[in-house]
């Protein structure tokens, strides 16, 4: 059944590479960011705001010995009714690099208003889309490997008590073709009282490491401001992104 | 020894003393002539064989080449896929959102604030986030959307029509 499952998945992606017109050449191994949207997995959380910037480190080691290590960061605001607004740059995505310049993309949710809002600096306009209803039994990934669920206690991290947890997941030899048993290993710290994770680690022998925290937290009320759109943007209205793939 | 065995001694004595006798020029040049003519037919023998091969493998390749046909530029071939199902992401609505998710994101913890990035990149991207494809058409470029979580890593990734 998994083999099934494998090759119709492998067919689909072929088939949608194949699909693909030829398109600009673009370095190998970067990528050009066409546009971002609202992700449609934020949970509110209202009375914990917080501002703090967010800092992940990826770090790949390749056969010949070389790494490959990117650091992407982010500007994360969150207000006490749960409004929260992300400034991004993509200047990597994970082992990917960007192709030009970062692009940065300023998205905010409005939970209070149902709706989410995608800046863009250079228009200055600003895409509205529905936020989609809330869906209290999401389905998380699959994890396909066993895992052992360690628990870390409570620590105090980046100024806020954190509960610790470390999931190890090991893939049996053979399995992918592997000779030893793969152990991926993942720590995760976090915050009852924000309900975030203010830090987590991610090793996997197969990919790499990752490291992500919240910097410079900040409990104060952030400026209503930054959840508006600013005057001299053109709001646009849009669909839901997540829908289909060809939204626009 | 009797009176017959003594004539042919003398007789075969007589014919030693006589000295070195040769064939008859005539006789001598029509060996020559049959050694050379046996010869070339004992090297014809052992070269027909070498000559059939040849004969056929030339008269193979005239036929490959007059029957090839120009072959269709190679396409970029998924030799691998782990992710086995749709998945939705955290809190998603829509379950049939159509990402797969990546190998590596299998061990990153889960999606609590999540943004969909449509990129456009080199089929080799794919490669450096999990998903198998050929080298052949690595520089072909796709369009597709990453969901990131809240660390900015791509969980899942779906290919754009």
């Amino acid at each position: 059944m998994r083999g099934l499952s494998i090759i119709s998945s492998a067919g689909l992606i072929t088939a949608s590479l194949l699909a693909q017109p030829p398109g600009p050449r673009i370095g190998r191994g970067d990528f050009a960011v066409v546009r971002a949207e609202f992700g449609g997995a934020n949970k509110v959380v209202q009375g914990a705001p917080y501002s703090a910037q967010s800092v992940t480190q990826f770090t790949q080691t390749l056969a010949n010995g070389d790494h490959i290590q990117r650091t992407t960061t982010a500007s994360v605001v969150r207000d006490s009714q749960g409004r929260t607004r992300t400034e991004r740059s993509f200047s990597a995505i994970g082992a990917l690099s960007a192709e030009k310049s970062a692009a940065r993309s300023v998205i905010i949710v409005d939970p209070v208003a149902s709706k989410s809002y995608v800046l863009d600096a250079e228009s200055h306009t600003a895409r509205s889309t529905p936020l989609p209803a809330a869906r209290p039994n999401a389905r998380p990934f699959r994890n396909s490997a066993a895992a052992k669920t360690e628990d870390l206690g409570t620590q105090v991290v980046q100024g806020l008590s954190a509960q610790g947890k470390r999931i190890t997941r090991t893939i049996p030899a053979g399995r992918e073709g592997n000779e030893k048993e793969i152990d991926i290993v993942t720590e995760t710290w976090y915050s009852p009282d924000l309900q975030v994770v203010v830090m987590s680690k991610t090793s996997d022998p197969r990919f790499g490491d990752s490291v992500y925290q919240l910097n410079a937290i900040t409990r104060a009320e952030p400026d209503p401001a930054l959840f508006a759109v600013p005057s001299d943007y053109t709001v646009k209205e849009g669909r839901p992104f997540l829908r289909g793939a060809a939204a626009q | 020894m009797n009176e017959n065995d003594r004539e042919l001694l003398q007789g075969l004595r007589a014919l030693a003393a006589d000295g070195p006798r040769e064939a008859p020029g005539h006789i001598e040049e029509q060996l020559r002539a049959e050694f050379r003519r046996h010869n070339r037919r004992r090297k014809m023998l052992t070269w027909m064989p070498v000559f059939g091969v040849a004969a056929a493998a030339g008269i193979a390749l005239g036929l490959w080449l007059h029957n090839e046909k120009p072959k269709p530029a190679p396409v970029p071939t998924v030799v691998a896929a782990q992710a086995v199902a749709p998945v939705a992401p955290v809190g998603d609505e829509e379950s049939d959102a159509g990402f797969y998710p990546l190998p590596e994101a299998e061990a990153l913890p889960a999606v609590e604030n999540a943004m969909v990035v449509r990129v456009q990149l080199p089929v080799s991207s794919l490669q450096l986030m999990g998903v198998p494809v050929s080298e052949e058409r690595a520089d072909a470029s796709v369009q597709a959307d990453l969901l990131l979580g809240q660390d900015g890593l791509a969980r899942g990734v779906r290919l754009v029509q």
